[in-house]
Parts: C-alpha cells; sequence; structure tokens
C-alpha cells in the first residue's frame, strides 16, 4: 500500500515536471514571434471591447467595422479587398438532402439565383447617392444590420461589393489556403477522394443558375414563376450587411413573385457561417441559406461522414466580394503593432478568420488562433 | 488475500475501460455501416476512438501553420490548470477564514449565513455573463473562485463545528486562551474537512472553467479548445480535449486524496 | 496545596435537577473516588471543579479559592482519552506547558520527565491512533500531570479497559500519583477500583444527584485487593450502593 502511494506520487511527479516544461516552451514560443491572439466574439462585443481597450482591435463583416468608426471607438486598418482584391466571400449555398427530395429543385435554385441577381441590381443603382431609391436601400441596411446610424450605413456599404456571380478560381484560392492553414482534418481530406483544391472547388460550385439567371434577366417575373409556389427554409447570418441582397430579395417580394416563399430557418439568423453549417445545414432545418465561403468549403469536408450527404452543400451564386474590416484602435498603425495583443474575430473557420492570417501571412506575423 | 483482492478490483476497473472502448468502436462501426442508430442523435458525427487517439496525439503539441500558430492540449492544459491553481488559492485564502468565523462565532455566523445561503445556490455558471462584462481580465479565474470557494466555506464550518467537544474541555483545562483553541484545536481537527473542501471544490472549479473558457474566451484553455474545435468541425480533436478533461480532473481529485493522506498522517 | 471543597452545590440542566446539596472535600494529597450509579451527577461534578460548568447555589473552593470559570489548576483525565489526534504523544504532552508559553527547552524537559513517568519511552512519536487505549490513558495521565496542577480530576479513566489492562493501569496510576504526591478526585462506578484506590469513597445516589454516604478507606499501601479489610470495606460499600442502583432503577 505504502509502495503504490509512492508510485502514484513519483507519477504525479512527473506529470507536473511535464506541465511546467510545458509552461517554459509555451512562454519561449510565445517570447520569440509574440503572435497576435485571435479571440472569438459576437460583433456587439467586439464593439464594446476596443471601446474599453480590452481588443486593440477586430476582424469583422459590415457593419460592425462601420459602427465603431462611426463611434469613433476605432478606425479602419486594413479594408480586406486590400489583403485579396475582389475575393469572394458570402455565398448562397443549397443543402444537398433537400435538393436530392425535392422534385422541382432545379427550378427554385434558377429563381434564387434570378432572385439575388436582381437585388444586386437594385442595391448597385440605389447605392447612388442621388438614386431615387437611396434613401429606401440606407433604411433596409439599417433594419438589417441593427444600425440607428445612417452614416454607419452609408459607410459600411461602402465597403460591400455586392454580386450574383459564382467564382470558381476565388475558390480555389480559399481552399489551399485554407489547407495551408492547417484547418482540414486531413483524415476526412483524404476520405473526401477530392484530387486537389480546384477539383474541389468544381464539385463545390455550380454555374448554371446563375447562366440561367442572366439568361432570364430581363424577362417578366409573371411569365417565368413556378406554378406551384413552394416554401424554402432560409438561413443567414445575424446583422451580416454582406447578405443585404437577400433581405432587399425578401422584403421586395422578389422570392414570392418568382413562386418562392420564404421562412426562416430553426436557429437563423446565425451568430456564424459554422454554427449555420452544422445547426442548419447538417441538421436539415435549413434548406438554402447565405454563408461565407470558407465555412462551406471547411464543414463539407470536416463535418461530413461521406456516406451520407449530411454536411453536403452547392454553391449556386455569389453575395458579395470583400466587404470586411480590420479595425484598430486609434493608436494602432500597422498590423505589427498587434503583436502580442488580442483581435476579436467571429470564429475559426470563418472568412474573417482565413483572411486575418492572409494578411498576417504578407507581413511575416504570426497568428494564434 | 487483501492485496490479491484489490488486484482483481484493479483488473475488473481496467476490463471496464476496455469493455467501454470496444462497445464505443463497435457501435460506430455498426452505425456508420448503417445497422444501428438511434432517432435524433448523429452517432455518425462522433469519432471512433482510434480516430480519438491519432487526435489526441496530433493536436498534443503546438501546430506550426504558416502564419497560423495552433496551441496544442498540452498548453490548453497547463492553461487551464494555472486559472485553477490561482482561483483556488484565492478562494482557499479567503474561505478558510470565512468558514472558520462563522462555524466558530455564533455572531459572525449570523453576519454571514444570509449571504452565504444565498450565493452558494447561485452555480458558477450563473456567474459566466456577469463575468464577462465586469471583468477586463480573470474572468474566468473568478468563476473558478465561485467554485471553488463554496465547497470550502462549507466544508470547514462543518469541520469547525464537528470539532469534538472534549478536545475544547481538555484544552480549557489545560490553560489553552481562546485564541490559541481556534488555532491550536479547531484548525487543526477541521483541518481533514478544510482539504476536503479543498478538494469538492478544485472539483467544481475545473468544471467551471472549462464552461467559463468556452464563453470567456482566451486563446488558451481546454474549453475554448474544445469549442474551437467544435467550430472546425473537428469532433475528434473535440472528443480528445473532452477525455483530456476527465483525466485532468480524476488527476487532480487523486492527487489531493493522496496529499491529504500523506500530510495527515494522524487520521484514521 | 490541592484542597477541593464542595458546599451543598446544587446544579440544574434546565428543570433537571442533577446535584443537590452535595458536599464532600479532598484533602491535599487525598485520593478520593466519586462512586455512584450512571446518571447521578459524578461527570457533573468534574466539570464543576474543573470550572467547565457553573454551579447553581453553592460554591467550591480549591484552596480557599472559589472555582469560577475554567479551573487552570486542576487536570482533567478524559475516559476517551481526548487525545488531540494530530499531535504526537509528545506534543499531546506538551501542549499545556505550550499553551502556559514555557519556551521549548522547557517542554521539552517536562515531556521527557512525564514520559518516563508513565513508561511510554519509545511512543514519544506516534499519533494516538497508533496506540492502544492504556497506552492512550497513560498519555492522558501525562498531559495532565505536565501542566502541574494542584488537583487531578479523573473520570471512569480506565472505564474502556480491559480486566487486565485496567489492574495495571491502577497501579501504574497509584505509583505515578506517590511520585508527584497531588490530589485526586477520581471517579468510577467500579466498587473494586474504588476501594483498590481511594482514601475515601464518596457514595453517590441518584435522582437528583446527592451524596449518600461517604466512607474512608484507612488501608495500608499497597493494598491487596483480596484482603479481608478490603472485602470488609467492599461490602459496606456494596451495600450503600445496591440499594441506590434498586431505587435507580425502579425510578426508570
Ligand atoms: N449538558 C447537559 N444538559 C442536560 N442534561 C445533562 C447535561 N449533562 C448531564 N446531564 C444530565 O445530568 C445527569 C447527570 O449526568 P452525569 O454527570 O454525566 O452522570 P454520570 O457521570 O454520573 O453518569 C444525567 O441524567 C444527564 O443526562
Ligand atoms: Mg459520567
Amino acid at each position: 500500500m505504502k509502495n503504490s502511494v509512492k508510485k502514484l506520487f513519483i507519477v504525479i511527479f512527473v506529470i507536473f515536471s511535464i506541465f511546467v516544461a510545458g509552461c517554459l516552451q509555451s512562454n519561449q514560443t510565445s517570447e520569440n514571434s509574440a503572435p497576435i491572439n485571435l479571440v472569438k466574439m459576437s460583433g456587439q462585443e467586439m464593439i464594446q471591447k476596443l471601446g474599453t481597450g480590452e481588443i486593440a482591435g477586430f476582424i469583422m463583416w459590415e457593419p460592425y467595422p462601420a459602427i465603431a468608426v462611426t463611434k469613433g471607438l476605432g478606425k479602419d486598418l486594413i479594408l480586406s479587398g486590400k489583403i485579396w482584391k475582389d475575393h469572394p466571400c458570402c455565398v448562397i449555398a443549397y443543402d444537398e438532402d433537400w435538393y436530392k427530395s425535392t422534385n422541382n429543385s432545379d427550378e427554385i435554385l434558377k429563381r434564387m439565383a434570378l432572385a439575388q441577381l436582381k437585388s444586386v441590381e437594385y442595391i448597385n443603382n440605389a447605392k447612388q447617392s442621388d438614386s431615387p431609391d437611396h434613401e429606401e436601400l440606407i433604411n433596409y441596411t439599417m433594419q438589417f444590420g441593427g444600425m440607428t446610424d445612417p452614416a454607419a450605413a452609408n459607410l459600411s456599404l461602402a465597403d460591400v461589393e455586392f454580386v450574383y456571380n459564382t467564382n470558381i478560381p476565388g475558390t480555389t484560392t480559399f481552399i489551399k489556403n485554407i489547407q495551408d492553414f492547417g484547418i482540414f482534418d486531413m483524415g476526412k481530406w483524404n476520405q473526401s477522394g477530392y484530387k486537389n483544391a480546384s477539383d474541389y472547388a468544381n464539385s463545390l460550385v455550380t454555374n448554371n443558375y446563375v447562366d440561367w439567371a442572366i439568361n432570364n434577366k430581363d424577362a417578366d417575373f409573371s411569365g417565368i414563376s413556378l406554378q406551384e409556389p413552394v416554401n424554402v427554409r432560409y438561413g443567414y447570418l445575424i446583422n451580416d450587411i454582406h447578405e443585404l441582397p437577400f433581405y432587399i430579395g425578401w422584403q421586395k417580394g422578389y422570392y414570392k413573385n418568382l413562386g418562392i416563399n420564404i421562412s426562416i430557418g430553426e436557429g437563423a439568423p446565425f451568430q456564424n457561417g459554422a454554427f449555420e453549417m452544422q445547426k442548419g445545414f447538417k441538421s436539415n432545418t435549413i434548406d438554402i441559406g447565405s454563408l461565407g465561403i470558407p465555412p462551406v468549403i471547411i464543414h463539407r469536408i470536416n463535418s461530413n461522414d461521406f456516406s451520407t450527404d449530411d454536411a453536403r452543400v452547392g454553391v449556386i451564386a455569389g453575395m458579395n466580394n470583400e466587404g470586411s474590416v480590420i479595425v484598430v484602435s486609434n493608436n494602432i498603425t500597422s498590423l505589427k503593432d498587434l503583436s502580442g495583443k488580442t483581435v476579436g474575430y467571429p470564429g475559426p473557420g470563418t472568412i474573417q478568420h482565413v483572411l486575418f492570417l492572409m494578411a498576417a501571412e504578407k507581413e511575416g506575423l504570426r497568428v494564434s488562433n | 488475500m487483501k492485496i490479491g483482492e484489490k488486484k482483481k478490483e484493479v483488473v475488473i476497473n481496467l476490463l471496464s475501460l476496455v469493455g467501454f472502448v470496444l462497445l464505443w468502436q463497435i457501435i460506430l462501426i455498426l452505425t456508420r455501416e448503417g445497422i444501428f442508430s438511434i432517432p435524433f442523435i448523429r452517432l455518425r458525427d462522433i469519432p471512433t476512438p482510434v480516430e480519438t487517439w491519432h487526435a489526441l496525439i496530433g493536436s498534443m503539441f503546438t501546430r506550426i501553420y504558416g502564419p497560423s500558430l495552433t496551441y496544442g492540449i498540452y498548453n490548453h492544459v497547463f492553461a487551464s490548470l494555472e486559472r485553477v491553481i490561482e482561483g483556488g488559492i484565492i478562494a482557499f485564502i479567503i474561505g478558510v477564514p470565512v468558514g472558520i468565523g462563522v462555524g466558530y462565532s455564533r455572531i459572525i455566523g449570523n453576519i454571514f449565513n444570509p449571504i452565504i445561503e444565498i450565493v452558494r445556490n447561485m452555480p458558477p455558471m450563473a456567474w459566466i455573463p456577469i463575468a464577462i462584462f465586469i471583468f477586463v481580465s480573470g474572468g474566468s479565474i473568478f468563476i473558478v473562485f465561485i467554485g471553488v470557494v463554496f465547497p470550502i466555506i462549507l466544508n470547514t464550518i462543518q469541520g469547525v463545528r464537528s470539532t469534538d467537544e472534549r478536545l475544547l474541555d481538555a484544552a480549557r483545562t489545560l490553560g489553552a486562551s481562546e485564541s490559541k483553541i481556534v488555532t491550536k484545536v479547531i484548525i487543526p481537527s477541521a483541518f481533514p474537512s478544510i482539504m476536503t473542501g479543498l478538494r469538492i471544490g478544485l472539483g467544481v472549479g475545473w468544471m467551471a472553467i472549462v464552461a467559463a473558457e468556452m464563453v470567456i474566451r482566451s486563446p488558451v484553455g481546454l474549453g475554448y479548445f474544445i469549442w474551437n474545435m467544435g467550430d472546425l468541425g473537428r469532433y475528434s480533436e473535440m472528443i480528445a480535449g473532452m477525455i483530456v478533461i476527465g483525466v485532468i480532473g480524476y488527476i487532480m481529485n487523486i492527487s489531493i486524496l493522496l496529499l491529504q493522506r500523506r500530510f495527515i498522517k494522524w487520521e484514521d | 496545596m490541592g484542597r477541593l471543597v464542595l458546599e451543598s452545590v446544587t446544579k440544574k440542566f434546565n428543570s433537571f435537577q442533577a446535584l443537590e446539596n452535595v458536599s464532600f472535600e479532598v484533602a491535599d494529597g487525598e485520593f478520593v473516588c466519586l462512586l455512584g450509579p450512571s446518571g447521578c451527577g459524578k461527570t457533573t461534578v468534574l466539570r464543576l471543579a474543573a470550572g467547565l460548568e457553573a454551579p447553581m447555589g453553592g460554591n467550591l473552593l480549591l484552596d480557599g479559592n472559589k472555582i469560577e470559570g475554567v479551573n487552570k489548576e486542576c487536570g482533567f483525565v478524559f475516559q476517551e482519552y481526548a487525545l488531540f489526534p494530530w499531535r504526537t504523544v509528545k506534543e499531546n504532552i506538551e501542549f499545556g506547558p505550550q499553551a502556559k508559553g514555557l519556551n521549548k527547552n522547557e517542554c521539552d524537559r517536562i515531556s521527557k520527565h512525564y514520559i518516563d513517568l508513565v513508561g511510554l519511552n519509545g511512543f514519544e512519536n506516534h499519533y494516538p491512533k497508533e496506540l492502544s487505549g492504556g497506552m492512550k490513558q497513560r498519555v492522558g495521565i501525562a498531559r495532565a500531570y505536565a501542566n502541574n496542577p494542584k488537583l487531578l480530576l479523573m473520570d471512569e479513566p480506565f472505564g474502556a479497559l480491559d480486566a487486565q489492562t485496567r489492574n495495571l493501569m491502577q497501579g501504574e496510576l497509584l505509583r505515578i500519583w506517590e511520585k508527584e504526591h497531588i490530589s485526586v478526585l477520581f471517579v468510577t462506578h467500579s466498587v473494586d477500583e474504588a476501594v483498590f484506590l481511594g482514601d475515601k469513597v464518596v457514595v453517590m445516589s441518584a435522582r437528583p444527584g446527592k451524596v449518600k454516604e461517604i466512607f474512608d478507606v484507612k488501608l495500608p499501601r499497597p493494598r491487596i485487593r483480596t484482603s479481608l479489610e478490603a472485602n470488609i470495606i467492599r461490602d459496606k460499600v456494596l451495600k450503600s450502593l445496591g440499594m441506590e442502583i434498586k431505587l435507580a432503577m425502579k425510578d426508570q
């Protein structure tokens, strides 16, 4: 008995020494390169914590950067277009299970793409300050983005480029980066059977629906509306100005006029794309939804069981390019200044995560996440 | 005879662990073959023990991918333990004197009891939202503190109050002053209870820290790790992290028990 | 010195009359045994003498001074030993000297003396849980003596021991008492023990606790347990007590 106690003590001592060694080791790495610490939080928290100085900056989708800047809590350091010009961002995706179990799913998706095209056209017109629709657009923007300040709405719109086209080369680049940054579960990647990034991108993205939408963009809605109106459970991200086209199409009745009744899916709006993929698409509570392309890329690999279509989604249209911003407190002048400091982000595997890593890579900085 | 029985018990314990792992593997294989399923539960997402093992090994140490530095489970364990130990020390420093005061003096008891009785019924998790807002840093240490301090206070009170009356009488007739009685009789006599309180408290604190780290974000900590892995859909790493949490909690409990046995040689 | 005098002591616990008009005396250096059925208030008498309880009426005097508050000039030996389990034999014995603020050397000297006296050499660093009942009570006695008391109060100290150890301990106690020669008030419910040990046997009766009869035991020491004189006294005491036991039983 006494002996076994002694042995256990030795074991505990050894474990303890390992921890101490671990502490020293982790301290060393942080001293050598002083990584920027990414910490997950909601957009509200980012604004609040930037104000109190708990974080030195954040990377987030609009409108949070615009709100922080108009409140004078911080300033834009890098617009995501500076990290990667015209990078794809949010997209419209459908759930594979829904696709297979719905007989006219192709027809529905074509009309989803068309509604997107129409919304984007509306926004791009109304964005001009002399447009008669401008005030209406600003109101929609404030409603969807949860803003009270028209200046913030204007500012957030300026950073976002609304699109409807799919972007296979851009998707390929994202896949490569996600691979390089060690985000894929390599076991799952090997199971997936994709040969390389562009093989995966091609299987993920379908151009047909947007092509159809372009061909029918001048057609009268009543002529191409679905015979039998269908119900679609839609998922989107909370207060994300990138997905404003969805809100416009919904509010202005584009979907309805094309025979699609939008109902908001259970759990929507989601805190981030990872949630939408796992709690929405995978749980089959979402048929179609908009979210960042990286969560789609990541979860179709990591969260998937390749014997089923659980986490399998397809991308049918773009939503926006660019539109994320690294906002910092006023004393920060470069990304380097963030070394050793804490920076808010919406979570691992989000587009902001990947963009921030790309920005850091350019400057030779290290990011802990 | 006794040693033989002990060995038998250890063998049964090990067999039960092995059996559990085997059952886990078999259920998952059957699930993936489509033979077995439970409604409303996505068993398919659960990794097998083998996958979990690989994930554990693969994520044990810090990995660097280009600009990305991903801390290993190793660092997360250390960060969480550090918080638990810090919160535990603060709780000990505050909890023991309060417990002794309340247990010893009726007046102090009447002052503190209403607060203790109400606050101790608020679980540590209930403090997380307020901790997020009021603490610039160290919110998770505060959560641990809340988890540890009440078991320490309550066990100290109980230890003080269950001090053998005859020992108090003995000390009095031996000429001990009231302060000597507290330091030389009540505290030593309550010491095993205090240690028990510390052990139970650290158990609660360990669970609380993991919950707190899921909400009060800092870049390292086991709670943060499993949440992150969940966000990335890396379920095998997530389960590996959960197992590490369980094992560390177990080791912590056993270590304090052994320390207690080691240093309280006089106890039956 | 060490003369304990009880003058018409009464004690009530709520409405329960535990002691009524208890009067007797323990002369300096005298060994007095207090005998009576259980529940008659023997322990209560000791606790009053130790100042752990206060009387409702009457007086308790030690060397002419009224006992008020804890009586630090007495040593108490408890039936269940009441040793500090976290203290070794040596540390238990040193409790009193330490409480008095004596320095380490003095404490060492005192504990060494009493460890020798009670024959616990080699067990200095043992914890109580490692000792037999007889050894524990030796520690209890040594601890009480170490405080240099005028009066030793012993509450059925050998009650939990087997007959053989008990006899041995009685002899040991007398040996120590003769060496240190202080007054002893010894509670027991064994007539044999009372007659073997005491210079005087105070027999108490129950409900309420009263002194029934006091016997002088004028036998030379060392006493022989089976001597004729001892038997005669034992017989008297038993008779006095026997009636009492019957009465007490009727009450219940
Ligand atoms: N603290 C107390 N409160 C109430 N009753 C008590 C208390 N102490 C003793 N008694 C009662 O007083 C009586 C005498 O007790 P005690 O002196 O212990 O008897 P003895 O030692 O002769 O067996 C018993 O009936 C007991 O129940
Ligand atoms: Mg008694």
